[in-house]
This record gives C-alpha cells, structure tokens and sequence, in this order.
C-alpha cells in the first residue's frame, strides 16, 4: 500500500513525532510505503506533496485535535485514529486496515 | 450521538493552541516577578523592564478564555469559528465565568455557527455577505447574548464555588485534591489527562487560586526526576536493570523535567508503561497532595525549576518535590525486573487494541 497521512497530538512535541516514527516504521517492515506529515506546535513539517497524495491509497490521520488541510483528502479514502491507537500497535493498525480496505 | 460530536477532541484542540500563550505568558509574569516588576497601572508614568514584562504576561494571561473559546469554535466550525469564539472568550472574561466560561462559549457558537453555515440559505445577492458579515454577527449577538444573561450565570456561580471550596480547603481535604489533581497531572507524562489537569490549575490561576499550579509544576516533574532516581539507585546498587537505550532517554529526561517538560519521560515508558505510569503517578499524587496541604501557591504556570523561587514558599516546594520524585524512584527501582543479557534485544510486543472503532471513509 502507499499510504499518506497526518500526525497531531495535543501539545504538539513529542506524540506528534512517535506517531509519525511508529507509522513509518511499521509500514516499512509490512512492506508498505508510508509519508506522514507532521502538525506539530512547530508549525508543518514534512509537507505532503500533491503526488503523494494522489498516488496514495489511503490517508491515515493519527490526531487527537483538528488538524489543517483536510480537504486535501476530498477523494481520497480517510482512516481517522488517535494518536495512541498508533504508538501502541502500528503494526496492527495497517494490517487492520489493510483488511477492511480490501474488503 | 455523542462520540460523533467530539467534545474532547476540540477541547484538546483548544489547549493545543492555548498552551504556548499560558507558557510565554507565565514565564513573562515569573521574570519579572523575580526582577522586581509589579503591573503597570498608568502608562503615563515611568515603567521599568520588569514592569513590562510582568504586565505583557498578564494581558497574555487574559487571552486565555478567548484562545480557548476560540480555537474550540475553530475546531468545530472551521475558520468561521475563530472570530466568534473570541469574542466569547472575552464576555467569559469579563461576566467572571472564566476558563469554563470560555469553554461552554466556544463550543456553543462553534455548533451554532457550523449550523449557520450549513442551513442558511440566502439568495445569491446576499451570499457574500454570508461568512464576512452574516455568520460571524449572527452568531456573536445570539450566543454572546445568550452568555451574558442567561448561560453565563450558572457558569460564574459554579467558578465562584469551585474557587472558593478550594480555597476553604484544609488539611485532609485538601491532601486528597491534591492527590488527585497531582495523580492526573503525572498519569499519561504530558497527554491529555495532564493536559485537562493543566487546564484545570491554569484556570483556578486566573481566579486566583494559586495551589493548584504549584501542584501541577510538581506532577510535571517527578516523573523526569523518579525515572533517574531509579537509574541512579540501579547504578549505585549495580543492577542491571536499564537497557542501553533506556538510560540515553533518560540522560534526555533529566533535563527537560528541570525545565517541567514531562514528555521526556514517554520513551521510558513506552517500553514498561505499568511499572513507569505506577510509580510515577504515585510518587507525584503524594508529592502534590503534600504541596496542596501546605498550602504553596504559585503565580505562574509553568517554568521548572527556574520559577521555584517565585513561589509562595519554595524551600517546602523543594520538599514536596523531593519527597513525590523519591518515592516514585524507589518504587520503580523495586518493581523493575533486573535485565539478564539476551533479553536486551527483545522486540517491543505490540499493545492488545479494540480497532472496532476503526472505520475507512
């Protein structure tokens, strides 16, 4: 799978960024590809590009706020979690998802 | 029903853009307290450095319940929320409903103006005047209205109880709040329970309730400080209880807890979070139940140690801290299990979770 997505925790400086390191690592050991994009209290980083995010099979928004940008994902197929759901089991959460995507 | 509305996500929301106005301001207030600044009250006269820097942190002190309401409104309603959600913040200012005011506010005019946008329908002439003037006035004169006479009321009267139960606090009754809020504070190392105990402590600081702060400066830092405690004891008794990895985070910890910045703590726990959470939120539920029973206050919200001396007593403060990060040390010293070599590399086993919940749109 290629995935996209966004991580955002409350105070922005340390869920935001394991989030972020959790989702990509896993994606990597399942074989997928994944770009997260970071909205932390910093401000934006790792951007998306609008090819990733149209190459993109799903969108994983791993926030427990609002975070900017969703209409980038009009089209796109959205899977919205908290942000613990991700630190604690990422692996689980792709093959999760993976499932119901293919289903 | 409830779930779909997420109250607490546009509350996180909130106190994700509150948090560095409340810091900035504090350590405004906490500078120039300890330069000797006091609040200008005339702007015609002379005014020193300290003066300014004290009366810039409390102005930003007074943006909290519009931030609040603000970006609550935002959370819900989008962009059309920012500029009526402020203006909710300040009637909670100024009515006295405070920092819950601030909340209750935001999340009306944030329903209402989300309802606006989606249900009004004007004809195409009028439609420009939709979001500049329409929206943002409709909704200001109706929920702002409803704050002030009708809405408002209850809210005043129920800060107006809570601060002054809390001030009426003695001995035990006031340990065990302490307890509580010190627990919450400690519990998840900077998410969004100690984020709402935050809260909580920095809006009692606005009525001018001051304990709660001092306890929740303490809860923020045992953790950093009874995790090294622990490695320390490790050390001295030549257990071998600490990964590799572990005591680089831990070197890593110690110093963001001197600055109160708790979320140093997460990767230690990450890898044994009952035994870290447990004796964490002990030591600092005890820590912050002495803190509240002596009776500390403190006028800023956050600042580590630097902002010790500002407190209302600073050597019984040490104290408290001292007392909550030993205890949280030595019970984690004791329930964690002496490594033996291989099980060094073992792989973090992934966490039971209910992914019912998960849905694709």
């Amino acid at each position: 799978m290629k995935i996209v997505g966004i991580a955002a925790c409350t105070s922005g400086i340390a869920h935001t960024y394991i989030a972020k390191e959790k989702l990509v690592t896993a994606a990597k050991e399942l074989g997928h590809e994944a770009h997260i994009e970071t909205q932390g209290t910093i401000g934006t980083e790792d951007a998306l590009t609008k090819a990733e995010i149209e190459a993109a099979d799903v969108v994983i928004i791993a926030a427990d706020i609002k975070i900017g940008g969703r209409e980038r994902f009009k089209d796109k197929k959205v899977v919205e979690v908290p942000t613990s759901m991700v630190i604690k089991a990422p692996k689980k959460l792709l093959q999760t998802i993976e499932q119901k995507l293919n289903n | 029903m409830l779930a779909k509305l997420e109250l607490k996500k546009h509350a996180l929301t909130a106190i994700s853009y509150m948090l560095p106005v409340v810091v900035t301001a504090g350590l405004l207030i906490a500078i120039g307290n300890l330069t000797g600044g006091s609040v200008i009250e005339n702007y015609k006269q002379a005014y020193s450095v300290p003066d300014a820097l004290v009366s810039l942190g409390v102005l930003g002190m007074g943006l909290l319940s519009p931030v609040i309401a603000g970006a609550i409104a935002y959370s819900i309603a989008d962009r059309p929320g920012i500029g009526p959600g402020l203006f909710m913040g300040l009637i909670a200012n100024s009515i006295g409903a405070g920092f819950l005011g601030g909340m209750l506010g935001g999340y009306l005019v944030g329903f209402f103006v989300k309802y606006l946008v989606k249900n009004l329908k004007l004809p195409k002439w009028a439609q420009g005047l939709m979001p500049m003037m329409i929206v943002p006035l409709l909704s200001t004169l109706v929920i702002g209205l409803l704050m002030y006479f009708l809405i408002g009321i209850p809210i005043v009267w129920a800060t107006e109880a809570l601060t002054s139960f809390l001030k009426g606090l003695q001995g035990s009754g006031s340990f065990v709040f302490g307890t509580l809020l010190g627990g919450m504070a400690a519990l998840d190392f900077g998410g969004p329970v100690n984020k709402v105990a935050s809260l909580f402590a920095d809006g009692l600081l606005l009525e001018g309730v001051k304990e709660p702060e001092a306890v929740k400066i303490l809860a923020s830092m045992v953790p950093p400080f009874g995790v090294t405690i622990s490695w320390v004891l490790s050390k001295v008794f030549r257990k071998n209880k600490y990964s590799n990895s572990e005591e680089e985070n831990i070197k890593v910890a110690f110093p963001m807890g001197i600055c109160m910045i708790t979320e140093g703590v997460i990767p230690i726990a990450a890898v044994d979070p009952l035994r870290v959470i447990f004796s964490c939120t002990i030591g600092a539920a005890i820590g912050g139940g002495l803190s509240m029973m002596w009776g500390i206050g403190s006028p800023v919200p956050s600042g580590g140690l630097f902002i010790v001396p500002a407190m209302t007593d600073p050597l019984k403060f040490m104290l408290a801290l001292g007392i909550g990060s030993v205890i949280a040390g030595v019970l984690l010293y004791l329930l964690k299990p002496v490594k033996s070599a291989e099980k060094e590399q073992a792989i973090v086993e992934e966490e039971e979770v209910d992914f019912s919940s998960v849905e694709i749109n």
